[in-house]
């Protein structure tokens, strides 16, 4: 009884144990039971780090699981894939493995050749893979997240190594100098453009008089044209003579003129010696008046004899306005 | 200080030789179904059964601190979902059989060595020598056979509950939710990491049972004796454990690697 007793206890508890180990087992690896998966096969170059068990996604879905990787001739590989039953693939699929997370796990995307991303060495491989037998996939591999980090970490490093030369060659003395350059810059510049303002005043002017220039060049061209053809018609037409006629002619008066104006000249010196005397007399009549000498002398020095002259004159005008009053006060005429 | 070394050294040889002796006259005597076969399910439910609520009990505190301390260590850029990838890598590679393993090697080992070693010093062996019996088939092999099936089964409900705590522990403490936990459990979850563990636990059951075994039937002398033994028998067995533990690691763990 005792021994019965131990036998179905141990044996119900192994039971148990063992169907919960199966059954998480299966549920971690999302078994799924009654449905039959469809087998696909894709041909790459290289596979990267895919490894059997890792996902098949498909529009960001995971639809199966990578079944087995093996090398194919002509340095091909084949990765075959489970995909879960019913699932409808994409127009014209391609498979393409990557990295799905930073910790080296990947994936196999199974996505339309239209919507593979723009990448020279994959669309490389696809190219490649185009001749592969009916039923298999074309397949690339992109990038691995780690060739990524190691490109972006040297270009980082090569951007930290540049910064740092920049930090050294950019020190305060250097930015100040740099101000100072833009400074003094800045200046040239207004400086020169204020030259290449005049200079450019000054090329208007001169192209302006050079514009009148070539106007008066081409005006006396045509004057001289026309004296030409003067000159030739005058020439045939016996004008000239007539011309040099006139010439001799008003030399003539000219010359005549001149001697009229000779003779006008010595009077004017003539009349000037007498305006000297005149003008030497009558600074010596003015030294005489300026110094009281003669009547006009003492008229202009001594100031009562002045007004005496003035009261003088008012009494005079008086009289007259009187006698033209009353005439008969004055003049007395009598007939008989 | 030489001759003490050089004692110890030779003892720790004769003990691991004895041991490989016996576990070869056990193999031997497998084959003697009807000595051994009444006594199989006692020893599987003394040295399995009873001892699962001790290794789910470890396997419970091991998956909540393992929550904990994946929440801890992942910080910042570190995705919380590595939280269920760590306690299922953990809890069923490593922590599962080494610390049940651990537990079960004072629990089991010291009953076999004690058991044994009573057995042994009160003549009982002999005796069953004397009646016909073979001793290895009649007491030896039942334990052998029972550490090898049951050490798997209580190791793998240490796991299946460690997992569960960690989960628990994750929904419950760190505000994760479910399908965070089980995208990180799925994440890089592999039916080798079931395998392995349980292969584990089945050699430190067959190293717990026949190191308890052995230093059992050495037992000499009286009460001190079977102390002594069961002493010896619980120290060799969690350093076989270790031992054992890098051995697999080494073995299948790097040849999978490469």
């Amino acid at each position: 009884m005792k021994r019965r007793s131990n036998d179905w206890i141990v044996g119900a508890t192994i039971i148990v144990v063992m169907v919960g180990i199966v059954f998480s087992t299966l549920f971690l690896q999302q078994a799924e039971f009654g449905k039959k998966p469809e087998l696909m096969t894709a041909r790459f170059r290289d596979v990267g780090g895919v490894q059997v068990g890792n996902a098949v996604v498909i529009r960001g879905v995971v639809s199966g699981r990578v079944k087995q990787i093996a090398l194919a001739p002509n340095d091909w590989v084949l990765i075959s894939m489970e995909i879960n039953e019913g699932t409808l693939m994409p127009t014209d699929p391609v498979v393409l493995v990557q990295a799905a997370t930073l910790f080296g796990e990947w994936q196999a995307i199974i996505t339309s050749r239209a919507a593979v991303p723009v990448n020279r060495e994959v669309e490389t491989q696809l190219a490649e893979a185009d001749g592969a037998p009916a039923g298999a996939l074309r397949g690339a591999v992109l990038p691995d997240i780690a060739q990524l980090t190691t490109v972006a970490g040297g270009i980082a490093g090569n951007v930290a190594s540049v910064s740092e030369r920049v930090r050294t060659a950019f020190n305060d003395t250097a930015a100040r100098e740099l101000r100072r350059s833009i400074r003094d810059f800045s200046v040239l510049s207004r400086d020169l453009a204020t030259a290449v303002k005049v200079q450019s005043r000054n090329l208007d002017s001169l192209a302006a008089t050079a514009r009148l220039s070539f106007a008066d060049v081409a005006t006396s061209a045509n004057a001289l044209q026309r004296t030409m053809a003067r000159v030739d018609s005058a020439t045939s037409q016996g004008e000239v003579q007539e011309i040099l006629r006139q010439s001799r002619q008003a030399s003539q008066n000219l010359r005549n003129a001149t001697e009229r104006f000779e003779s006008l000249s010595r009077s004017l010196v003539s009349a000037e010696a007498n305006l000297r005397g005149a003008i030497g007399k009558a600074d010596t009549i003015l030294a005489r008046v300026e110094r009281g000498e003669g009547s006009l002398g003492l008229l202009v020095n001594d100031p009562s004899l002045y007004r005496n002259s003035d009261s003088l004159l008012v009494d005079l005008r008086r009289l007259v306005v009187d006698f033209r009053s009353d005439p008969k006060k004055y003049i007395n005429v009598r007939i008989f | 200080m030489f001759e003490t070394i050089g004692r110890v050294f030779r003892e720790a040889l004769e003990a691991f030789g004895q041991a490989g002796s016996l576990a070869a006259e056990a193999g031997r005597s497998v084959r003697d179904l009807k000595t051994w076969g009444p006594n199989f399910s006692q020893q599987a439910r003394a040295l399995g059964v009873n001892s699962l609520p001790i290794g789910i009990l470890i396997a419970l505190f091991t998956g909540v601190v393992l929550a904990l301390l994946a929440s801890y260590s992942f910080t910042g850029a570190v995705p919380r979902y590595l939280v269920g990838t760590l306690v299922q890598k953990t809890v069923m590679m490593e922590l599962a059989p080494v610390l049940t393993g651990l537990a079960l090697a004072g629990r089991v080992g010291a009953n076999i060595a004690a058991e044994l070693g009573t057995m042994t010093v009160t003549e009982q062996v002999d005796a069953l020598e004397t009646l016909g019996y073979d001793p290895v088939a009649y007491l030896v092999v039942p334990r052998i056979l029972a550490g090898v099936l049951m050490f798997p089964i209580v190791v793998g409900a240490a796991m299946f509950v460690g997992l569960g705590a960690g989960w628990a522990a994750s929904l419950g403490l760190l505000d994760m939710s479910t399908s965070e936990f089980l995208k990180g459990a799925r994440l890089f979850f592999d039916g080798f990491d079931v395998r392995y563990g349980l292969v584990k636990s089945a050699s430190f059951g067959f190293a717990v049972t026949v190191l308890g075994c052995t230093n059992g039937l050495r037992a000499k002398g009286g009460a001190q004796g079977v102390g002594s033994s069961a002493t010896q028998a619980v120290v060799q067995s969690a350093v076989m454990i270790l031992v054992l533990d890098a051995f697999w690691a080494v073995v299948w763990l790097l040849g999978r690697a490469a």
